[in-house]
């Protein structure tokens, strides 16, 4: 029983990490209509950062603040490049996404090399209820929850969250009333990066993460944003703990070889299924 | 557009062709061995983006897994092979084997639109890899080894000039069936389900039926590939089919202009050559042991970002403008 309590709280903070990058991909296409494939990247990103500015002999905090605002400025320079440019259609900045994703391989591959890196994080570990859980993922389990309040508050209590969530139900009447839509994207992708750079920052302490750990990142938090059709956070956060909880178990009880396919299976059933009940005239553009 | 300029340019585009089959043709014989395997490459590559370019440029469908194809194509071929079936019928089996997987994986599959699609077909070709790589009969990580030359009747393939020729007539095959598809009636159709299927299926187009056939045939294309690659390189293995050749295919038809059959071997040979040439800058003495595969992110990357950004109709159909300083008609 405290095997099972064990890998139900492990799946629960993995699945909140997975929430983070989730929430990064909802942001973006919350505002900009733009699936963002270079989400994973942020996180990426701002794990080798830490790992590298701790090795260099920086305090904790200070390196893994500098490397979520690395991240962000990761996130604004993808915005700028799949949404700075008007007239670029949200296909078409999918593609430069996907492109970004794979340039900034070619850079961390240059200042980090190709080998996986961790970094230090939370020592030590907590008993509850017979079940033993590492300090880091109650770190996580924490943090996420705090972002998605943050979140929360942002889009439903400030002028500029409002503003955000105008630009995406109708860029049109947001640009009569005055906001500038091309600016709220790239703050949208910023904001992106920001909170993938958090996830990137939690995690590398508990795996290592390489240039092309992204690809593992960004499917699952895909996987996760399509439970809440890209728009509902909180749909999202529980479709991301879901998969965290259905891959700790299946890694847990010995299937851990066929991770990827559990979650990938099930963000495949779950799109099979969402695309059945909408009608394809609502989702072609006018 | 006069009648006159429309026989005009019927003949240009004859002679161009009648031009593009002879340098096909002699180039083997003139090119030595390791620009042969280029040769090679080049036209295997070619044979799965003209699949890539009919799928996004004429039916406006995505797939980010056409690796995956590739693939079932190469593994298809490599195993019949080896379990001593005579080469000929493997090669014949591979493009059969991708277009039943893309058949059936389609069936639920292309219900997605847009980057769902996109999506599913990235992790359709995850999930495959890391079967390929689990799986006892697919050899696991190391694959599938010595697998015979490709042989048929009397001849056997032995030196690159042979698969040369033998790439460059599937090429020929391939671009010949996606011309006659995309001239007749259900080309025509294709155009019109990318722009809206709903307006598309009201005017009687059978639209899922459609979209599983093209999505089918671009999958036999790339297993078509596939299988002359295994018989070319003698070993396939899951690292072969990585995501990134996937992504490979997508930048050489956006590239060369989508739905444009020339187009797809233009970005074809000018990725192929790019990568090519970057690589051997990169194998220099001097440079670090990073430089190759940091070269060729970079090159798929800035090139697609480039041209998805400021030449969204690719390389070709922007030529041809230039050329016949026209509007280009809207094709999609």
């Amino acid at each position: 029983m405290s095997a099972f309590l064990t890998y139900l709280l492990n799946g629960l903070a993995v699945g909140c990490a997975i929430a983070l990058i989730a929430s990064g991909l909802v942001v973006i296409h919350r505002v900009t209509g733009v699936v963002n494939f270079a989400q994973g990247t942020f996180a990426v990103v701002a794990g080798l950062c830490t790992a590298s500015l701790l090795g260099l002999g920086l305090p904790h905090g200070v390196s893994e603040l500098a490397a979520v605002l690395a991240a962000a400025a990761a996130g604004l320079l993808t915005g700028l490049a799949a949404v700075g440019r008007a007239g670029t259609t949200p296909l078409s900045s999918l593609i430069v996404t996907l492109g970004a994703g794979v340039l900034a391989y070619a850079v961390e591959i240059v200042l980090w090399g190709d080998q996986p890196r961790s970094a230090p994080g939370l020592a030590g570990s907590v008993t509850l209820a017979g079940a033993r859980i590492q300090t880091q993922h109650l770190l996580v389990i924490a943090v996420t929850a705090l972002a998605f309040v943050a979140l929360a508050l942002f889009f439903g209590r400030t002028y500029l969250g409002k503003a955000l969530t105008a630009c995406a139900s109708n860029p049109y009447a947001a640009r009569v009333v005055g906001i500038d839509v091309r600016r709220m994207g790239l703050l949208a992708f910023a904001l992106g990066g920001l909170l993938g750079g958090i996830a990137g920052v939690l995690v590398t302490p508990l795996r290592p993460i390489s240039f092309d750990t992204d690809v593992t990142l960004i499917v699952n938090g895909f996987a996760a944003a399509v439970f809440g059709a890209l728009t509902r956070p909180v749909v999202t956060l529980a479709g991301a703990l879901l998969l965290g909880v259905a891959e700790t178990m299946a890694a847990g009880y010995g299937y851990g070889s066929h991770q990827l396919e559990i979650a990938l299976g099930l963000m495949l059933v779950v799109m099979i299924v969402q695309a059945g009940r909408r009608s394809a005239l609502s989702q072609e553009q006018t | 557009m006069t009648t006159r300029t429309t026989r005009r340019r019927g003949a240009v585009r004859w002679a161009a062709g009648a031009l593009a089959a002879a340098v096909a043709l002699a180039l083997p014989a003139v090119l030595d061995d390791s620009a042969l395997a280029v040769y090679v490459l080049l036209g295997l590559a070619a044979m799965v983006t003209v699949g890539v370019s009919l799928l996004m440029g004429y039916a406006g469908q995505v797939s980010l897994g056409q690796g995956a194809f590739y693939g079932v194509g190469a593994y298809t071929a490599a195993l019949l092979a080896l379990n001593g079936l005579p080469p000929l019928l493997g090669l014949v089996a591979a493009p059969v084997a991708a277009a039943l997987a893309a058949l059936v994986l389609g069936l639920p599959l292309l219900r997605l639109r847009g980057h769902h699609l996109a999506f599913a077909t990235l992790a359709t070709q995850l999930i495959l890899l890391s079967l390929a790589g689990q799986l006892t009969f697919t050899g696991g990580d190391i694959g599938l080894q010595a697998i015979p030359q490709f042989s048929a009747g009397s001849f056997e393939a032995s030196g690159a000039a042979a698969y040369a020729y033998l790439t460059w007539a599937g090429l020929a095959l391939v671009m010949l069936v996606t011309h006659n598809v995309i001239t007749s009636r259900p080309g025509r159709a294709l155009r019109a389900l990318a722009t809206s299927e709903t307006a598309a299926a009201s005017s009687g187009i059978p639209v899922g039926r459609y979209k599983l056939v093209v999505f089918a045939l671009s999958a036999a294309f790339a297993g078509l590939a596939g299988g002359i690659y295994c018989f070319y390189t003698g070993y396939v293995a899951p690292g072969s089919f990585p995501v990134l050749i996937s992504i490979q295919y997508i930048v050489m038809a956006v590239v060369g202009g989508l739905g444009t059959i020339w187009g797809a071997v233009a970005g074809a040979a000018a990725i192929t050559l790019l990568v090519q040439g970057l690589d051997q800058l990169a194998n220099l003495p001097g440079m670090p042991s990073y430089a190759p595969s940091v070269l060729s992110y970079a090159v798929y990357a800035l090139v697609l970002i480039v041209v998805v950004l400021f030449l969204p109709d690719g390389l070709v159909p922007a030529i041809g403008r230039r050329l016949s300083r026209e509007r280009p008609p809207a094709t999609r």
